[in-house]
């Protein structure tokens, strides 16, 4: 504790002395953020729940950065106090410095040592990022020197090994991008065209035994950008080198295979219309920062349940929805091998698309009215790859092999086609009205056997009425139908904002008309009850603070293809962040 | 006890701050043409509004719809230019060409895919404005209110 203290003065006196020398026009800049996310977790007898034996809980971050002229260094503080936020990775544990870095920045170099974080491509080979909702931050510890040489060309040399709570897993993890705007170079008006390239290598010594493949897997990705006129068409090939693949939370040496990515997106927009598609296949491709995984029993989770580890994202290409209801069953990329004889689920990968089509009904039109009217249309279906496949080899050993076709579709996942339409109605009264179709394969992408498949209705309106310059209210309300799972689901949301610093709200989810005979329903996972929540946030600048009461729902959470179940909660949260 | 000490001195260190200068961040337009925020956008005394919104931010996109409707009032009144920084990642920023057209914004656009600037700035989610006039960060609003817009342009006016 001594330690943080005297950090903190540290930080309080560089501060200091930063702005003092700010003042004399040495233009040393300081800046950085402060967030904390705490919550009092509380009995709950209507939902059998007891405090839990650590009720106060936060995740604090503190960042602070020196910048003088070319130079800038800088360090994030992260304190998990008592313990880290329930269902948050069980390696942040305590206070300690969790990213550092000394950066030097020209116009045509950078060079980053210590923490760093960067994407190549869309991330399919390789991205390190923060999201603290989700706990995931795999910055790279090492070293990264970006050169352009001229506006037109870029190259990223990379080394280093990734974050994992306050250490780093154990890959070395070597990297190497360019990315070319072609037409710019070469003069070229007519139309745009850029070219990108990057190699991802990961070392991580094996055992002498294993022979079948090698300790570096390398991933390499191709992709191009090219626009004409209101046309445009990208798209990404990643090649991933043989690798172990995980079976059952266990890495399987004997279990070797490549993978792959394809992504082909395409459309076409000019003002008033936009079309969008995105297309992909995606085989075998999960990566992480080490193979082994960090197993929890007492938590019966892995490190793979915090998105711990992770070196590239495939994220799940539907739809983001902002209805609450929309957001239970959601769907997760299935971008990792599964074969499972005992509950018979054999995934390779998925296939699919995403389809948006916007437009906007002129002012004035028949539909548009005097204020216009906003549609979007959204459709995605996903499914598994159609694959050969055993559990033994010839010689009658556990060592299972598949051959996936190309372009050939299997059992589908999950698929949702919705569309959403914007009113301004008067100059103070703006409606949204949604309606979602959602399909789920309960089976296939939780991997738990359940008989049924999901395929739920919903629907979801928001108004919002403007009482005076400053004063508003927001009402939503929404209604689910998922008969073959939970039955009826309904949902009200109330916002009222008294000026540009105070703002309430209160909401409710109920679940109800199910059979208890026909459904079991997990004893963690209530649902003949209220799941409400309510709360104030004042806001001034680029500081908020935000207070609320309520209960979160227990359940399957899902993330990065795996699921695991996490306890419900009640309790009492409070949110601050601030910049400077 | 300690901990209470701890989290209050790094929020009052925190708050007797205060950022001034944008930070250098080179990042791709609609266009997929790299800009940065130091070497572009620093016409004199122009004021540049930076939105920060996501594809799937529902409050954003109210704020980015309102301020559109007045936005042709916004520059017959003040040499403004709103900048929307999308923060989509991979996941959904190719909806945000599509989105920005069938909505008929008359933004720049530039897009934040591994939130680079977002986290220079120090913003833990979207919707956050930022004002900016030669450099400097005149101002900031962490979330959005219906009709903040209007004040948003008071401000912007007084700055002339």
């Amino acid at each position: 504790m001594k330690k943080i203290i005297s950090l903190t003065f540290l930080f309080s006196a560089l501060c200091a002395f930063a702005q003092k020398a700010d003042t004399t026009k040495t233009k040393v800049k300081v800046y950085g953020s402060f967030e904390r996310n705490g919550q009092w977790y509380t009995n709950d007898k209507n939902r059998g729940i007891h405090q839990d034996t650590v009720p106060l809980r936060a995740n604090n971050y503190f960042n602070v950065n020196f910048n003088y002229k070319k130079f800038t260094i800088g360090t994030q503080v992260e304190s998990y106090m008592n313990e880290a936020l329930l269902n948050f990775n069980p390696k942040y544990k305590g206070t300690n410095f969790a990213t550092y870095y000394a950066n030097y920045k020209t116009k045509k170099l950078d060079i980053t040592l210590g923490h760093y974080y960067v994407q190549f491509g869309s991330g399919l080979a390789l991205r390190t990022w923060e999201d603290r909702s989700l706990g995931i931050n795999n910055a790279l510890r090492g070293a990264k020197v970006v050169y352009s040489p001229i506006d037109e060309i870029s190259f990223t040399a990379l080394y280093g090994k990734a974050r994992s709570g306050f250490d780093v897993a154990n890959g070395d993890i070597f990297g190497f991008n360019t990315d070319v705007n072609v037409s710019q170079l070469l003069n070229v008006e007519a139309f745009d065209f850029k070219y990108g390239f990057s190699g991802v290598s990961r070392y991580e010594k094996l055992p002498v035994a294993v022979q079948n493949f090698s300790a570096f897997t390398n991933l390499f990705s191709n992709r191009f950008e090219l626009a004409y006129k209101n046309y445009y068409v990208n798209t990404e090939y990643v090649f991933k080198s043989r690798d172990a693949i995980i079976k059952q939370n266990v890495l399987d040496t004997n279990f070797a295979k490549e993978g792959s990515a394809l992504l082909v997106n395409f459309g076409y927009s000019k003002k008033g219309i936009g079309f969008d598609a995105n297309l992909r296949r995606v085989e075998n491709m999960q990566l992480l920062a080490q193979r082994n995984l960090d197993n929890y029993p007492t938590l019966s989770s892995t490190s793979l349940n915090y998105n711990d580890k992770i070196l590239n994202f495939v994220p799940s290409l539907t739809k983001q929805h902002h209805s609450n209801l929309a957001n239970i069953y959601v769907y997760q990329a299935q971008f990792q091998v599964v074969m499972d004889e005992s509950i018979q689920v054999n995934k390779f990968g998925e296939i699919g698309g995403e389809f948006d089509f916007f437009y906007d009904f002129k002012k004035g039109s028949a539909l548009g009215g005097k204020y216009g009217t906003k549609i979007n249309l959204n459709v995605s279906s996903w499914y598994n790859l159609k694959a050969k496949f055993r559990y033994t080899n010839n010689a009658g050993e556990n060592i299972q092999n598949y051959q996936a076709e190309l372009f050939n579709a299997n059992e589908k996942y999950f698929s949702d086609y919705n569309i959403e339409i914007t009113k301004k109605v008067s100059k103070n009264f703006k409606t949204a009205f949604t309606y979602i179709n959602q399909y789920y394969n309960n089976k296939q992408i939780q991997g738990i056997f359940k008989e049924f498949d999901i395929n739920s209705h919903i629907v979801f309106s928001e108004s919002t009425y403007q009482l005076s310059d400053s004063k508003s209210i927001t009402f939503g309300l929404e209604h689910m139908w998922a008969d073959n799972d939970r039955k009826n689901w309904a949902a009200a949301t109330v916002e009222y904002n008294h000026n540009e610093h105070w703002s309430i709200f209160a909401m409710d989810m109920y679940n109800y008309g199910f059979d208890h005979k026909t459904l079991t329903i997990s004893e963690t996972d209530l649902f003949d009850i209220h799941f409400y929540n309510f709360g104030t946030a004042y806001k001034n600048g680029s500081t908020r603070v935000a207070l609320n009461y309520g209960r979160q729902r227990g359940g399957l959470v899902c993330a990065g293809g795996v699921c695991r179940f996490v306890p419900p909660s009640t309790g009492l949260g409070l949110q601050i962040t601030t910049s400077f | 006890m300690k901990k209470l000490a701890l989290t209050l001195m790094l929020f009052i260190s925190a708050l007797g701050l205060s950022q001034n200068k944008l930070p250098s961040i080179t990042l791709k337009n609609l266009e997929g043409t790299t800009v940065s925020t130091t070497q572009n956008f620093i016409e004199k005394d122009k004021i540049y509004v930076y939105c920060f919104w996501a594809t799937w931010c529902a409050p954003c996109i109210q704020e980015l719809d309102a301020i559109n409707d007045v936005y042709e009032d916004w520059k017959s009144q003040a040499n403004v230019e709103v900048i929307a920084v999308s923060i989509d990642d991979a996941r959904t920023n190719k909806r945000v060409k599509p989105l920005v057209n069938g909505k008929g914004w008359e933004y720049t656009i530039l897009m934040d895919t591994n939130q680079d600037f977002k986290r220079a700035l120090g913003i833990s989610n979207p919707p956050f404005t930022a004002v900016v006039k030669n450099g400097e960060i005149v101002f900031t609003q962490n979330g959005h209110t219906p009709g903040s817009e209007n004040q948003l342009l008071e401000q912007i006016k007084a700055l002339k």
